[in-house]
């Protein structure tokens, strides 16, 4: 699919590592199956609650159209049409603004990437050759399914 | 009336300098229209008029409206005055030259007036007095070098005639003592004593008295021996022939000041009129003058007009100076008068009231009250003022219409006008009555419309106490209804204002050049960060903080419709119809939700046309770990104006700190960029506050269950370890701390854990609270309040100290009845322990007024205190001024600094720490906001960025740039090609880029990147450099006065060892600057050879510490032996050893025979290592008996090693390392101990570092020494300022104090010393040197009335003519060398 970035399947691991401190928002702390992808996510939970040991699909995309082409960033509140969001719960839209190496592991390999989506954190870490594509300063869309087991 | 702009005459007439000198009879006449000769005031007949040639005639000037002055026909507003004469019948001194006078002939014979010199010495000081610019300094050192050659000479070189001491005796009178010492029978004084031979022989008692020889010198013999000094001796008294004789100090005619300088006021409720003090003194001096003129007619003898003339002469000194000391009661006035010296003294009088400060027009005051939806460079001014506060606009074809539709609104319509001034007749019109229609048609060009002050007139706005510059702000009017003058809450900050009932004042500049000039130079956008550090001082308070936080919790959503209307409330005024980009929602499904800080970011950049991106990274309060990570979210990153992670605070938006928004906006996109983005903040926060609610109830100050329980708990503890110190101390368990008693150390140990008390209660609050508890929010964020605060109300109030220390026994061994004696308990000594919510005990409460009363009584104290701090430091500052060569100079022209500042940058501009920019910050900056157009453009290797950096250096921009900033500038370049290449060593970049493009992300750099980054650097640079005239002085001192008034003014704190203690805030900072000769706290710190080794720091101890005998001996006796007696010593010799000293019994023996004890060396006799003994002899006064005696008492006290000045040295370990805390002076013996490494001790005493070490190290102390006290503050000052104080304190080679002393020695200028402090005396020590003062400091200027040669004042424009002078070649007078052959 174009214009896909990364897509992978995630399990809770943990959620609120230092107590909760925000009414409606959580911090995930999940791992992923296939390619053994750290991530650290803040989710409105009010919304879209998550328990521990959830497993999600996760894609992380450039646009919500069907056919791939880059959207303009701006936003559109008349536009309708398909978009790949119908196919998910939960949908986000952040900005990538950090790129690091990832210090203090003994895998000094591993990458780390951060993005906000609207001060909602997201950081991926993982080999580098998962993380093609993400550029500092570029836009993504977030979009997660719960998967039923 | 149009103010017409400043410009210097072109005329002849200009002041060049101020001569001071006394008058001369003759002048006086010269100067004079009348000689007054009549007693009466006024004439007795029924019209009241005054008396021809009396004290007011009207020749001498009017005082009423109604009688126009007779000399020159002027009215009361226009006659200057005119000043008369009045002669005294016998001359009398001059009360403010009377000390001068006894110099004087102290100075000279006094049979022949010659100078008691002899040829040789005068003729050297002739020499050193032809030399050309004599400075005041110098001429008063030389005067007093004279006058102490003069007083050695007791034979007149000239006539030979001795001369005795001459001594006031009594008020005005000087006596003459003509007796020799020691040699009666000689001369003159045989003679006179052999006169009274007889008289002696009857009466006993006279020859007592006959060996006392003095003769009364009166004005009259005065008078004529002044008279006779020789015209060439003049310059030997240092007088200026040219202006004033000796004899001018001797009063023999009065001048008769003019009428208006002493109106007379006619009372309405009784007849007659009211006169003026002088008048009265006057017409007291005619009419004893008078009486003495008639006795002295009818040949009366002295004796019987003696008492009147001793009147005239009281009287005059009275009108001189009315507080004259040392009148005998019998002769004090009943009444206080006011002499011309009180009239010019002080703060209310002529220099400091008058002279300096002047009341103006165009000027208003009321009540402040804040208003958010003023933009922060607006004031709203009221109707009413605007109404009377009015702007001369000049008629012109661009505002014709808009000026005659002014002039038809008139006086009382707003936008309208007062007056019109007629060019073409020069008439001036009111606008009240009359014809307005008619007016305002015929209104031509050039006219004048006084019109009222309107939208958008540039003001000026200002708060007392005026402490810095940024105390008076330019701000656009903005005429509103009601009646306060309203403003954005963010501008308090420089002017201190809240709004508890605070007044400001209002000026409008009358003229375009200087509204142009004020909005540029003063206007508020201009002038948001201090000059003290550069951090911003416009920044959001209170509210705005609270709003903003709150907004950008992590959890806060808004639908489409609440974040529009949000967004919507920014859009008013001039970002009216402002196109906002609304960014695509973060959440977008399950439903379309904005996050707060989403809507927050909008305020930086509220469209993609904006140009504004802020870049920040930055800690906030609560940071706990992670960076971004920070599970409090507390930490703030802002990437592209964009909030990615962290909530706002008061650190991010807050005044006194850089790394806020707002001062990136202002830093990278201009004041206006920055003040439009503080003033959408000042909409959106209250807006979103205001639909969100934020309130305080009863509620929010209720301790839950758990807070209770926690507080409980750590009562106890804290209870507990205060009983188990107490007990200690009781069991004599107690480790004192070293320096301390026991109890002492008790009272710190419980202090300390008292106070910790409060602390961990506030933490506990913290963790306990609801997190929608408001007060704290408010201080989580910082918009208010503290945890202590928060604690106070709802835990625990805590221990209340006074100075201090816990609370004194202010009764019978206990502080309060109601506790057991001696009591330590916590309670006892004013703990409290509830809250305000539960309420305080009696004794608890009256604990608490106790330490109230002290903030109250320190703030008073405090406010005085630094204001006269504040005076000082302006008055001896306020001339320097950056030259157009760099370099910093006094108004006459002395160098103060090379270079302003080591590097000639202007503080207000420092980005980085005391560094025009901050690279890390900058090159982070650059790199976010150019990610999106480099993404094509390669990645730099740490070699390439370095070669670039080097390339751009050496371009011919560079060139001029300081080399410490090329020098930063590379070092950080360095750096970051380190880290660039580790990194890419790391990952194996090289190798791997090509499959895994996203590794060339790290660090990412750039060739265009790093060529904006350089440009930027230069421009910064470039913008930070310091303005030529730019007035540094003042800035210096202003911002080192300004932080002074909120320091508290009595803290002490521990230098890291407890007890000791040193002097800090207010106190010390004056210190420093009085240069105090003896300090309170005077420290050394001593470093040693070798830090780590704390044996050679327990022995250096022992050689510096004084150590006396007594300290160190068992017993001193005395031993009575059948054949001799003495006094045995034993020493404690295990106690020598303890403590390291280097003695020995024979160096005891030394060190006894050189005290002052007056013990011989045989006397001393050696038994043991631990054993000696001291006889001694009878003497022809003492008996050995009594000897022994005093030998017993006072050898305990001798120093047997250490230097006597140290009285205590501390050792002070940190990790470790090892250092000596010396209490006491001599810094020389302490580097010269053996174990000191002298090369690195210091003191903290600036005037024994100049004697031991010279000025550069004064220099550096003082330095240190300011930004050390104000860090203890918490306050920071550029090095800069510091900087120049201490150059300014040591420029002349000496220490000077900001002191009247110092002042004296710093300046020349008389009208300037005179306006400081000690007025009189300053003006007559200048009239008897006959001073010359060139006006060109600041004070001068303004008491002159001239513009000052200071900021735009400093250049003068220089016009190189165009043509060729023509030189009119005239013939040759006497043609000899005419070529004949040519």
């Amino acid at each position: 699919m174009a214009g896909v970035l990364f897509e992978d399947i995630f399990d809770v691991k943990d959620i609120d590592q230092d107590g909760k401190k925000f009414d409606r928002v959580s911090r995930l702390f999940c791992e992923s199956e296939s390619f053994k992808m750290d991530l650290i996510l803040d989710v409105n939970t009010l919304i879209y609650p998550v328990e521990l040991g959830d497993k999600f699909r996760l894609v992380i995309a450039t646009t919500l159209r069907e056919d791939g082409c880059p959207d303009d960033g701006e936003f559109n509140p008349t536009s309708s049409g398909p978009s790949r969001a119908d196919q998910f719960e939960y949908v986000m839209y952040g900005k990538v603004y950090r790129i690091e190496g990832d210090d203090g592991s003994q895998d000094a390999s591993r990458l780390a990437a951060y993005v906000s989506f609207g001060g909602l954190l997201m950081r991926l870490k993982g080999d580098p050759n998962n993380l093609h594509g993400f550029e500092l300063d570029s836009r993504i869309y977030l979009m997660m399914k719960k998967l039923a087991f | 009336m149009v103010k017409e702009q400043f410009r210097e005459t072109d005329l002849a007439k200009k002041i060049s300098h101020v001569t001071f000198g006394s008058m001369s009879p003759e002048e006086m006449q010269r100067a004079s229209h009348l000689h007054v000769v009549n007693k009466t005031l006024y004439s007795q007949d029924a019209k009241n008029k005054p008396c021809p040639n009396g004290v007011l005639d009207h020749r001498m000037g009017t005082s009423e409206k109604d009688n126009n002055c007779d000399t020159c026909g002027k009215v009361l507003a226009e006659c200057t005055g005119h000043f008369g004469y009045i002669d005294l019948e016998l001359p009398v001194y001059h009360v403010g030259h009377f000390r001068t006078t006894v110099t004087l002939l102290q100075m000279i014979c006094k049979s022949c007036s010659a100078i008691l010199l002899s040829d040789q010495q005068k003729e050297n000081y002739h020499r050193s007095l032809k030399r050309p610019n004599l400075s005041y300094l110098q001429k008063k050192s030389l005067r007093k070098q004279i006058y102490d050659a003069c007083r050695k000479v007791k034979t007149c070189p000239i006539c030979g005639t001795h001369n005795g001491m001459v001594k006031k005796v009594g008020l005005f009178r000087i006596a003459h003592d003509q007796s020799h010492q020691g040699r009666k029978s000689e001369g003159i004084l045989k003679e006179r004593v052999e006169a009274f031979d007889f008289a002696a022989k009857c009466n006993s008692e006279l020859s007592s008295l006959m060996s006392k020889n003095y003769e009364v010198l009166n004005p009259v013999i005065v008078h004529e021996l002044f008279k006779r000094i020789q015209e060439s001796d003049i310059p030997l008294l240092l007088m200026n022939p040219e202006v004033s004789r000796p004899e001018d100090l001797i009063i023999t005619r009065l001048f008769v000041p003019p009428i208006c300088i002493r109106p007379s006021v006619v009372s309405d409720l009784k007849s007659g009129t009211n006169e003026d003090d002088v008048t009265m003194k006057l017409t007291e001096i005619m009419m004893v003058n008078e009486i003495i003129q008639r006795l002295r007619a009818t040949g009366a003898k002295v004796q019987m007009y003696m008492e009147d003339w001793d009147y005239v002469q009281l009287h005059v000194a009275l009108l001189y100076n009315s507080e004259t000391s040392g009148i005998p009661l019998s002769m004090q006035p009943k009444k206080k008068t006011r002499g011309f010296v009180q009239r010019l003294k002080g703060k209310q009088g002529r220099f400091r009231g008058n002279l300096s400060g002047k009341r103006v027009d165009f000027s208003g005051r009321t009540v402040i009250s804040p208003d958010p939806n003023m933009r922060i460079d607006q004031v709203a001014v009221p109707i009413h003022v605007a109404k009377v506060m009015t702007y001369p606009e000049r008629v012109c074809p661009a505002n014709l219409a808009f000026l005659q539709s002014l002039v038809l609104n008139g006086c009382d319509v707003h936008p309208g006008a007062n007056f019109i001034k007629i060019k073409s007749t020069g008439e001036r019109k009111f606008l009240r009555y009359g014809k307005r229609s008619h007016i305002a048609n015929s209104l031509r060009y050039g006219d004048i419309v006084e019109r009222h002050m309107v939208d958008g007139d540039v003001v000026l706005f200002n708060r007392q106490p005026s402490l810095h510059k940024l105390s008076i702000q330019a701000f656009y009017a903005k005429v509103m209804p009601n009646r306060t003058f309203r403003f954005n809450e963010c501008c308090c900050g420089p002017f201190n204002a809240d709004f508890d009932g605070d007044e400001m004042n209002l000026h409008l500049p009358q003229t375009e050049e200087a509204k142009a000039e004020a909005i540029t130079l003063m206007g508020s956008k201009s002038n948001i960060t201090t000059p003290r550090n550069g951090e911003p001082l416009i920044a959001a308070i209170q509210d705005f903080i609270t709003g903003a936080y709150l907004m950008t919790q992590k959890d806060i959503f808004f639908d489409r419709s609440r974040a529009c209307q949000l967004i919507c409330s920014m859009l008013v005024g001039k970002d009216k119809g402002m196109k906002i980009d609304l960014p695509p929602p973060a959440i977008w499904k399950p439903c379309k939700l904005w996050t707060g800080k989403q809507v927050f970011s909008l305020l930086m950049r509220p469209n993609k046309e904006c140009p504004v991106k802020v870049n920040l990274r930055t800690k906030g309060k609560n940071y706990s770990q992670n960076e971004d990570l920070c599970s409090n979210d507390s930490f703030v990153v802002i990437h592209n104006s964009e909030i990615m992670c962290g909530y706002v605070d008061k650190a991010t938006l807050g005044s006194g700190s850089k790394k806020t928004i707002f001062y990136l906006i202002l830093r990278d996109y201009g004041e206006e960029a920055g003040a439009d983005a503080l003033s959408r903040l000042a909409r959106l926060c209250p807006a979103f506050l205001s639909h969100h609610g934020f309130s305080i109830g009863i509620g929010d100050v209720t301790p839950g269950e758990g807070l209770i329980r926690k507080k409980q708990g750590l009562l106890k503890k804290g209870y507990d370890a205060c009983d188990n110190y107490i007990r200690d101390l009781e069991d004599g368990r107690l480790q004192p701390q070293p320096g301390c008693t026991e109890e002492e150390t008790l009272e710190a140990k419980i202090l300390k854990e008292l106070s910790v008390i409060r602390d961990h209660a506030g933490k506990a609050c913290l963790e306990e609270l609801h997190k929608t508890n408001s007060p704290l929010n408010m201080a989580v964020c910082g918009s208010k309040g503290s945890f202590i605060n928060i604690s106070q109300m709802i835990a625990c109030v805590g221990q209340q100290a006074i100075s201090g220390k816990r609370v004194p026994n202010g009764f019978e061994d206990r502080a309060l009845p109601h506790f057991p004696r001696f009591s330590k308990d916590p309670a006892a000594r004013g703990f409290v322990s509830n809250s305000f919510y539960t309420g305080l005990t009696p004794t608890e409460f009256f604990f608490h007024t106790m330490a109230g009363r002290e903030g109250l009584v320190d703030t008073a104290v405090k406010t005085a205190e630094t204001g006269y701090m504040q005076r000082r430091l302006v008055k001896s500052l306020e001339d320097l001024c950056l030259q157009y060569d760099a370099t910093v100079r006094t108004s006459m022209g002395e160098v103060v600094q090379f270079e302003y500042g080591e590097d000639g940058l202007d503080p207000a501009d420092m980005e980085g720490n005391e560094k025009p920019v901050d690279f890390s910050r900058l090159l982070n900056h650059i790199k976010s906001i150019m990610a999106a157009e480099c993404r094509d453009e390669p990645s730099l290797n740490g070699e390439q960025t370095l070669t670039q950096v080097k390339d751009v250096l050496e371009t011919a921009s560079w060139t001029a740039v300081h080399k410490s900033f090329k020098t930063d500038l590379t070092e950080f370049f360095y750096n970051t090609a380190k880290k660039i290449n580790e990194l890419r060593q790391r990952f194996q970049v090289e190798a791997l880029a090509e499959s895994s493009p996203v590794l060339l992300q790290l660090e990412r750099l750039t060739t265009s990147m790093v060529g904006r980054f350089m440009e930027v650097c230069l421009n910064k640079y470039n913008r930070a450099l310091m303005e030529p005239g730019e007035a540094v002085g003042a800035v210096c001192a202003q911002s080192i006065g300004e932080p002074g008034t909120q320091m508290t003014l009595k803290t002490f704190h521990f230098a890291g060892v407890a007890s000791m203690n040193i002097t800090q805030g207010v106190p010390r900072i004056k210190e420093i600057i009085n240069a105090s000769k003896s300090i309170s706290t005077p420290i050394i710190t001593a470093e040693l050879e070798d830090s780590r080794d704390p044996e050679l720091a327990r022995r250096v101890k022992g050689r510096i510490e004084r150590t006396s005998l007594g300290e160190v001996s068992e017993y001193l006796e005395e031993v009575y032996l059948p054949d001799d007696c003495f006094i045995l010593i034993k020493l404690d010799v295990d106690r020598i050893r303890l403590l390291k000293l280097e003695v020995s019994v024979h160096s005891i023996a030394q060190s006894i025979l050189a005290s002052k004890l007056k013990v011989r060396a045989p006397d001393i006799k050696v038994h043991s290592d631990a054993v000696l003994s001291v006889s001694s002899t009878a003497s022809s006064k003492v008996s050995v008996y009594y000897r022994l005696q005093e030998l017993k008492k006072s050898l305990g006290g001798v120093t047997i090693i250490g230097i006597p000045s140290v009285n205590r040295a501390v050792i002070h370990e940190d990790q470790g390392v090892y250092k000596l805390l010396i209490e006491g002076d001599n810094l020389g013996g302490v580097m010269g101990a053996q174990g000191v490494d002298g090369s690195r001790a210091r003191s903290n005493n600036t005037f024994e570092v100049w004697r031991t070490l010279g000025i550069e190290a004064a220099r550096v102390t003082i330095m240190q020494e300011i930004t050390g006290t104000m860090q203890g503050h918490g306050m920071s000052i550029d090095a800069r300022h510091t900087m120049l104080l201490a150059d300014l304190m040591t420029y002349r080679g000496e220490v000077l104090g900001i002191t009247r002393f110092g002042l004296a020695k710093m300046k020349e200028s008389v009208l300037m010393l005179a306006s400081f402090e000690k007025t009189a005396e300053h003006l007559f020590q200048a009239a008897y040197f006959g001073q010359r003062d060139a006006i060109c400091g600041v004070s001068e200027c303004i008491i002159m009335g001239i513009p000052m040669s200071l900021g735009t004042g400093v250049f003068k424009l220089l016009y190189r003519a165009r043509q060729p002078p023509v030189i009119h070649t005239r013939p040759i007078l006497l043609d000899f060398h005419t070529p004949e052959f040519s």
